[in-house]
């Protein structure tokens, strides 16, 4: 197909006549109407409200997404290119400014939260020998309280600030499992010495 | 309440209504009354097929639950295709039932039926009379999707012999369309087709 209306006009670059066109004016419009499309929900075709990310990249309003959820139950892909999607797999997106105004409509499903993982290296850092007196004490006395708390959250569905698979969440497991460890090792050594 | 399908297809409208598909002819889609639930879409015949140089005219109906739910199209065009009824115009393609996703639009659906009738699947057939002759007598199906194609769709293809034949039937007080889909099925033999005709 050509676009170029005019093909006696000198061009500059002629095999890019879509981006050298004469008209600026036009071109800026068409820009900004580009723009807008990349943050358009790939359901309801209007700007995101509410935005979430699937793991495959695809945009949607968290309403409109939720309610394909619900319609599709049986079968939850992404309503775009149909990768394995669920709710707990979705990334909300933050923009600065109008988060907090809320559509009414919302109220019925909340949006997943975000997850936050803390930096690498703070947690292991005073592991040197002299503190192992310390770090035993507390992890025999933590661990069966660890074991009992993640035991008994596994049938909670209402999202809490630590629910189940949350990287928090994950790394009290791996500490309860280190200090029962330590606990062994500690006991070992009393009995030995 | 606004409802969001009226609003997904008012927003659809303007990108089926821009995009280039509808310069080359392609598709279109038009609305039939004010309330966006009922749409008429057309398809041409793709090219270096039997349904070449026809057009196809679809009915398309908007259920509430759009888009979460499907379309529900079929062709208003008598054709003959094996994943399409040659007497009520129902499809059987797998986008518009579990295969459907809401990010899809009436673009993508027109599309799809397009290239349903470039690739056939005999498989998985809607008309199995029209699927059967497909896979046993492939020339004898293409003439007479290129028949009907000349005669409901306006396809460029005029076949005399077939003409004759539906004559025939017609002097014995046989509907037209009615001998068209009696002779197409019995691969445009006069004798059963009659046969057929006049036994029930
Ligand atoms: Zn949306
Ligand atoms: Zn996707």
């Amino acid at each position: 197909m050509s676009t170029s209306a005019s093909p006696a006009e000198p061009s500059a670059s002629p095999p890019e006549p879509s981006t050298s066109g004469n008209s600026s004016q036009k071109e800026g419009a068409g820009e900004e109407a580009r723009d807008d499309r990349n943050f358009e929900c790939n359901i309801c075709l209007d700007t995101a409200k509410n935005a979430v990310v699937s793991m495959c990249g695809h945009l949607f309003c968290w309403p409109c997404l939720h309610q394909w959820l619900e319609t599709a139950s049986a079968r939850q892909v992404c309503p775009v290119c149909k990768a394995a999607i669920s709710r707990e797999k979705v990334v909300p997106l933050y923009g600065r400014g109008s988060s907090d105004q809320q559509d009414p409509r919302e109220n019925s499903a909340p949006r997943p939260s975000g997850q936050r993982t803390e930096p690498d290296g703070s947690l292991f850092n005073g592991f040197g020998l002299g503190d192992n007196s310390f770090h035993l004490s507390f992890g025999i006395g933590a661990f069966p309280f660890g074991f009992f708390t993640s035991t008994f959250n596994l049938g909670e569905t209402r999202p809490s600030p630590a629910a189940m698979g949350t990287p928090q969440h994950l790394e009290e497991q791996f500490l309860s499992k280190i200090f029962l460890w330590l606990a062994i090792i500690f006991i070992a050594w009393l009995l030995l010495a | 309440m606004a409802n969001i399908a009226t609003q997904r297809i008012k927003r659809e409208f303007k990108e089926v209504i821009k995009s280039e598909e509808v310069a080359k002819c392609a598709i279109r889609v038009q609305l039939v009354d004010d309330n966006y639930t009922e749409l008429k879409g057309e398809i041409a015949g793709p090219p270096d097929t039997p349904y070449e140089g026809g057009n196809f005219v679809l009915e398309i109906k908007v259920p509430e639950t759009y888009p979460f739910n499907p379309p529900k199209v079929r062709f208003i065009t008598k054709i003959w295709h094996p994943n399409i009824s040659s007497v009520t115009g129902a499809i059987c393609l797998d986008i518009l039932k579990d295969q459907w996703a809401a990010a899809m639009t009436l673009r993508t659906v027109l599309l799809s039926l397009q290239a349903l009738l470039s690739s056939a699947e005999p498989d998985d057939p809607q008309d199995a009379v029209v699927a059967k002759q497909y896979k046993d007598k492939l020339d004898m199906f293409e003439k007479t999707a290129r028949h009907w194609t000349h005669v409901y769709a306006g396809g460029p293809c005029y076949n005399q012999e077939f003409a004759d034949k539906i004559k025939r039937l017609e002097d014995m007080g046989v509907e037209e369309n009615q001998a068209r889909v009696a002779l197409s099925s019995y691969n445009w033999d006069l004798e059963r087709a009659t046969e057929q005709l006049f036994s029930s």
